[in-house]
C-alpha cells in the first residue's frame, strides 16, 4: 500500500490549492475527486453539443493575487477576460447602465439623479477604502477570542490596532457595513431605487436574506474587494469557463509532483487513537496518509467521512447547527442568437450590454418580494438574476454564431414545499425563462436548449450540503472565528492529522482559494 | 423676553428626563424641567429600571409590578399556555405542548440570563470609547472585557454568535413549539421594523431581557415617571414646547413654543428624540454630524393603546403572536407600507388599566386596524382605543448599528453634541429604549 504524505479530499479549486502548496514544499500529496472532472463547482462542461458551460460557479473575481503568483497560473492556462458593465433592465422600458469608463458611468447615473452621480463618487473611495482595511483578513488565520494563549491574544490585539488604526469615521462607517441591511446603508447614499436595488442584489448572493435584511450590507464591499491583475472591482471570466481555473490549479498541482485521482469517491476517514491515518474509498480501497485534508463542506467532512464518537459533543453540535439553506439556482441556455432587450434593442454600441452582465434586479421591492417568496418554501415567481452571456467574450463556449447564456438566479429554496420533483424543476425554469422574456420578448423563440440546476441538483452533483454556493451560509454568526466552529476556526480539526481546507473555513466563498491557501500553511507548519 | 435663568433645563419629563434633572440637582444645580404634554401620561413605564436610580434619588414611591405569570399564550387546540416566573414551573406548562422544549427550558433561561448581565454591565455606564487612548478608559475596556472572559468561554461564543442572529435562528436553534417560540420571538421585534428573521434580532430580544430574573423575558412595568415626579428638588412646566437655543456653538437656552418665553442656561439636556433636538439648531452643526443625525433611523411601528375589557382579564399579560412565521408576515406588510393584516397585539394589565402594544404599525392611514386588534382580542372596536406613533417610541431602532458607541450617531455616543452645554439624555441614546432611567442617569454623570 502507497503512503502519502497527505490526501486530499476533494478536488475542488480549495482542495487544488492546497494540494499544490503542500506538493510545491516537497510532500507526497494525492488529491481523491468523486467526479470525473476536477473543480467541484468550478466545473467547464459541455452539456450540448458545441455549448459549453461554466456549470455552476461562472465569475472569477476574488481569487486571491498571492495564489496566482505562487502557483504561477497563467503559465498553466489561467487567462481571465474581463466582465465590464452591468445593464439593468428597468420594468418601464428604462434602464440603468455601469460602464467600464467612469465618467460614463457617471453621465448615465446623472440622467437618473443628479445628486446620487454627486454622492456616487465619495460612495466608491469609501467602500474601496474599506474594502482595503478589511482585505488583510482574508489572508489571516482567525485568532481565537476565548483563549489565553499568547499567540491569540497577540493577533487579537494586531487586529484591534489594525481596525483603529482606520480611524473613527471609517470604523464606524465598517460597523455600519457589518450590521446593517444593503437596503438600508444605500438608502443613506442615494435616492435612485434601481441603483440601490441593483447595487443590493449583489449582497444577498448565495444567501437565505432579503436586501432589507441586516448583514446583508458587508457584501457590498466584495465588489470592491475584487483583484484581477492589480484591479479593483473588475470582474472577470475565465477563458474556457471556470472550469479553467480548476484546470490551472490542477495542472500547478501536478508540475509540483501531485497526484490527482478523479472518479474516487471517499467514503470514510480513517482514525486510530485519536489520529487520522488515511481513507477508505466508495470502492472499498483503502489509502494511508501521515495527514489527511478534507475540502468538503463542515456537514460532509464531520458528520458522514467520521464517526461523530471520534469527536467531542460540543463540536458535533456544533456542526449539525451550521446554516446551509441554499436559496440559488442557475439556468443555462444553448442559444439560436442573442436575445434583444426592450431597453437597448440594439445591444448598445459593440453590442456591450451582451459583453457585461444583465441585473434582472428592477426595483428593491422586486427583489425584497422574491425573497419574499423564498421565506416561505417557494421559489421565486420574479427572481433576482444574474445573466451573463459568455460566449460573448470568448467565443469557444458556443459554435460559430450561436451563444450561450448563463442565468444566475434567486431564490430557490432548497427546503421547497413538497420538496423538488422533476415537475417543479420545470416549474421552476419556466419562471426564469418568463421573467426573462418580460424583459426581452422573443427570447423564448431562441432557446435551442436549457438546462434547470435547483439547489438540489447542485448538493446532488456537486455534493455541497442543501446546494449552499458557499459551503455553509456567509452569515455574520457563521464567519471568522465561528466558520465552521467555536475554537476550529483554524484549519485543523478535534482530531489530530485531520485538517479541513475547504470554503465551509475561513474566509470562504467564491472562487477565492484563500481557504485552502491557509489551511496548507497550517499543515506546513505543524509539520514543522 | 428673557424672565428666567437657570444652571440647567431638561427637555422632556419622562423617566430620562426627570432622572437627568435631579442627578444634576444634586450637584446644587437649579433645574428647570419643560414637559411639552400638560397632563401626566398615565400608562406605565415598561422596562427595567436600574436600582442605582433608585437608592441614588431615594425614589420611594416606586412600585415595580411582579406578574405571574408573566405570560398567558393561547393555544390554538385551545387553553393557554402560562409561563411563570418559577423556571421548573414553566418547564412543567412548557411540557405539555413539547417535552423536548420543556428539556431545554432550564439551560435557555441560565444562558439567555447569563448574556443579558453582560450588557447590564455596559448600560449602566457610558459605552465603551473605540476610539480611546485615554489610559483608564482603556482599563475600563479591559475590565469588562475580563468580566465577560470571567463568565465562562461559552458566554464569549455565545455573545458573538447570538447578537448578529435572528431571533427565529435562535430559537430554531433551541424549540420546536411554534406557540412557545411565537411568544418568544415577538419580544426580539419589539420596536423594530424587522421580522424574527432578521439578523439583530437576537440582540434585541437580550436587550429587553435585562434586568429581569432568569426565564423572564418579559420587560418589568413600574409608576417610575410618576414616583420620579414626586421627587422634589427641580422645577417642572408643563404644557411647553421648549425649542433649543444656540448661537456661535454653544447653547444658550430654550424657547418656548406657546408663550415665546426664552429661558437661559449654560446647560441644555435634552430626552426628545435627537433628531427634533438637534434639526432647530442644524446651522450650528457641521454637515457630517448632521447627515449623521438625518440618517437615524427612528420608524414608527408600534401602535400603544388601551384595551377596555368588560371584566378585568384573567391574565396578567397575553400575548398573540402564535408562531415566528405569524411574525414574519405582519412584517411583510410593513415593509411594503402598510400596517399588518394580522397584527402582534400584546395586552398588558398593569395597575387597573389595560394596555395594549400593537406591531406593526407603519405611518398612514391605519384603516381597519383598530377592527382587527379587536376581533383577535374577541372584543368590540369600541373596547380598543390605539395611538400609533410617527416615529420610533425609542427615538432610534435598536438595531446593531444603532448602538453602543453608534448611538445615537456615530462617534457621538457620550451624550455630547457638536453645541457645548448641549447634552442628549433620551431613548434615543446609549442604552436606548426599554430601560427607564439608564440614559439619563449616564448622561448627568457624564455631564457632571
Amino acid at each position: 500500500m502507497t503512503r502519502y504524505d497527505a490526501i486530499v479530499i476533494g478536488g475542488g479549486h480549495n482542495g487544488l490549492v492546497t494540494a499544490a502548496y503542500l506538493a510545491r514544499a516537497g510532500k507526497r500529496v494525492l488529491v481523491l475527486e468523486k467526479r470525473p472532472r476536477v473543480g467541484g463547482a468550478a466545473v467547464t462542461e459541455e452539456i450540448f453539443p458545441g455549448f459549453k458551460f461554466s456549470m455552476f460557479s461562472y465569475v472569477v473575481s476574488l481569487l486571491r493575487p498571492e495564489i496566482i503568483r505562487d502557483l504561477d497560473l497563467p503559465r498553466h492556462g489561467l487567462h481571465i477576460l474581463p466582465l465590464e458593465s452591468t445593464v439593468t433592465p428597468m420594468e418601464n422600458g428604462d434602464y440603468l447602465a455601469a460602464w467600464a469608463d467612469h465618467d460614463e458611468t457617471r453621465r448615465e447615473l446623472y440622467r437618473h439623479s443628479p445628486r446620487d452621480a454627486e454622492a456616487y463618487d465619495e460612495y466608491g473611495r469609501l467602500m474601496h477604502f474599506m474594502a482595503q482595511a478589511v482585505k488583510p483578513i482574508l489572508s489571516m488565520v482567525p485568532p481565537d477570542p476565548t483563549s489565553f494563549a499568547p499567540g491569540d491574544l497577540a493577533a487579537l490585539l494586531r487586529l484591534g490596532k489594525h481596525f483603529r488604526g482606520l480611524g473613527a469615521e471609517r470604523l464606524h462607517a465598517l460597523v455600519k457595513l457589518m450590521t446593517m441591511s444593503s437596503a438600508d446603508f444605500l438608502d443613506e447614499w442615494f435616492e435612485t431605487d434601481v441603483l440601490k436595488a441593483t447595487k443590493s442584489a449583489s449582497g444577498i448572493i448565495g444567501t437565505f436574506l432579503g436586501p432589507r435584511s441586516p448583514g446583508t450590507a458587508y457584501v457590498l464591499l466584495h465588489h470592491y474587494m475584487g483583484e484581477l491583475d492589480g484591479v479593483f472591482r473588475a470582474w472577470g471570466f475565465a477563458k474556457g469557463g471556470t472550469g479553467a481555473v480548476s484546470e490551472a490549479i490542477a495542472s500547478a498541482a501536478r508540475s509540483f509532483g501531485a497526484e490527482v485521482r478523479c472518479n474516487a469517491g471517499v467514503s470514510k476517514v480513517l482514525v486510530k487513537g485519536g489520529k487520522a491515518t488515511g481513507v477508505v474509498l466508495e470502492d472499498g480501497d483503502e489509502l494511508a496518509a501521515n495527514t489527511v485534508i478534507t475540502s468538503l463542506d463542515p456537514r460532509r467532512s464531520f458528520l458522514q467521512l467520521l464517526e461523530s464518537s471520534h469527536l467531542p459533543d460540543e463540536f458535533v453540535s456544533d456542526i449539525k447547527r451550521f446554516k446551509f439553506r441554499g436559496s440559488s439556482g442557475k439556468v443555462n441556455i444553448a442559444l439560436d442568437s442573442l436575445p434583444k432587450f426592450t431597453c437597448m434593442p440594439d445591444g448598445g454600441p459593440g453590442g456591450r450590454l451582451h459583453r457585461g452582465a444583465v441585473s434582472i434586479s428592477p426595483s428593491l421591492e422586486y427583489v425584497e418580494r422574491a425573497y419574499d417568496d423564498a421565506k416561505y418554501g417557494e421559489f421565486s415567481r420574479r427572481p433576482y438574476m444574474d445573466i451573463v452571456f459568455p460566449s460573448m467574450i470568448d467565443p469557444g463556449m458556443a459554435p460559430p454564431g450561436k451563444h450561450v447564456m448563463s442565468i444566475f438566479v434567486q431564490y430557490a429554496p432548497y427546503n421547497l414545499n413538497g420538496g423538488w420533483t422533476d415537475a417543479k424543476r420545470e416549474a421552476f425554469g419556466d419562471a426564469v425563462v418568463n421573467t426573462v422574456e418580460s424583459f426581452a420578448p422573443g427570447f423564448k423563440s431562441k432557446i435551442l436548449h436549457r438546462q434547470v440546476i435547483t439547489p438540489l441538483d447542485i448538493e446532488r452533483i456537486t455534493g455541497l450540503s442543501e446546494g449552499n454556493i458557499f459551503a455553509g451560509e456567509l452569515a455574520l454568526h457563521q464567519l471568522f472565528f465561528l466558520r465552521p466552529a467555536p475554537g476550529w476556526a483554524k484549519f485543523n480539526t478535534p482530531v489530530r492529522g485531520y485538517y479541513q481546507a475547504g470554503s465551509g473555513t475561513h474566509p470562504g466563498g467564491g472562487i477565492m482559494g484563500a481557504s485552502g491557501r491557509l489551511a496548507a500553511l497550517r499543515i506546513l507548519k505543524d509539520g514543522k | 423676553m428673557s424672565d428666567a435663568r437657570y444652571d440647567a433645563i431638561v427637555i422632556g419629563a419622562g423617566a430620562n428626563g426627570l432622572v437627568a434633572a435631579h442627578y444634576l440637582a444634586r450637584t446644587r444645580k437649579r433645574v428647570l424641567v419643560v414637559e411639552q404634554h400638560q397632563a401626566m401620561d398615565p400608562s406605565a413605564d415598561i422596562g427595567w429600571v436600574p436600582p442605582q436610580v433608585r437608592k441614588d434619588l431615594g425614589v420611594a414611591n416606586l412600585r415595580v409590578e411582579e406578574p405571574d405569570p408573566w405570560l398567558t399564550v393561547p393555544l390554538s387546540g385551545g387553553g393557554t399556555l402560562e409561563l411563570s416566573r418559577d423556571v421548573a414551573k414553566s418547564a412543567e406548562a412548557i411540557r405539555r405542548i413539547s417535552s423536548a422544549d420543556a428539556a431545554k427550558w432550564p439551560e435557555f433561561s441560565a444562558r439567555m440570563h447569563r448574556l443579558a448581565s453582560v450588557l447590564e454591565k455596559l448600560y449602566l455606564a457610558s459605552p465603551p470609547d473605540i476610539e480611546t487612548r485615554d489610559p483608564r478608559e482603556l482599563a475600563r475596556i479591559g475590565s469588562l472585557g475580563l468580566f465577560v472572559r470571567r463568565l465562562g468561554k461559552q458566554t464569549v461564543i455565545d455573545l458573538a454568535r447570538f447578537l448578529p442572529m435572528s431571533i427565529a435562528e435562535l430559537l430554531d436553534d433551541w424549540f420546536e413549539s411554534d406557540a412557545l417560540k411565537g411568544a418568544l420571538g415577538a419580544l426580539g421585534i419589539w420596536h423594530l421594523r424587522q421580522g424574527p428573521r432578521s439578523g439583530g434580532t437576537a440582540f434585541n430580544f437580550l436587550h429587553h431581557h435585562v434586568g429581569s430574573p432568569a426565564g423572564v423575558f418579559r420587560p418589568a412595568r413600574s409608576n417610575a415617571t410618576q414616583a420620579l415626579s414626586d421627587l422634589k428638588g427641580v422645577d417642572v412646566r408643563r404644557g411647553q414646547r421648549a425649542t433649543v437655543l444656540a448661537k456661535n456653538g454653544r447653547a444658550t437656552g430654550v424657547v418656548l413654543e406657546k408663550s415665546g418665553d426664552t429661558v437661559l442656561a449654560p446647560l441644555v439636556v435634552s430626552s426628545a428624540p435627537p433628531r427634533s433636538t438637534l434639526e432647530p439648531v442644524a446651522i450650528e452643526l457641521d454637515p457630517e454630524f448632521a447627515w449623521a443625525v438625518r440618517n437615524i433611523k427612528a420608524r414608527g411601528v408600534v401602535a400603544r393603546g388601551t384595551f377596555t375589557a368588560g371584566a378585568t382579564p384573567a391574565y396578567w399579560n397575553l400575548c398573540i403572536a402564535p408562531s415566528l412565521d405569524y411574525l414574519e408576515r405582519a412584517y411583510d406588510d410593513a415593509k411594503y407600507g402598510r400596517d399588518s393584516a394580522a397584527p402582534y397585539v400584546e395586552v398588558q394589565r398593569t395597575n387597573g388599566r389595560v394596555e395594549l402594544h400593537v406591531q406593526y404599525v407603519v405611518p398612514g392611514a391605519h384603516q381597519g386596524l383598530t377592527e382587527r386588534v379587536a376581533k383577535a382580542l374577541n372584543a368590540r372596536p369600541d373596547q380598543v382605543t390605539l395611538q400609533p406613533a410617527d416615529e420610533s417610541l425609542y427615538h432610534g431602532e435598536l438595531t446593531l448599528d444603532q448602538i453602543l458607541f453608534m448611538r445615537p450617531v456615530p462617534g457621538w455616543s457620550r451624550y455630547r453634541t457638536p453645541i457645548e452645554g448641549l447634552y442628549l439624555c433620551g431613548s434615543g441614546t446609549h442604552p436606548g429604549g426599554g430601560i427607564p432611567g439608564a440614559a439619563g442617569r449616564n448622561a448627568a454623570r457624564e455631564i457632571v
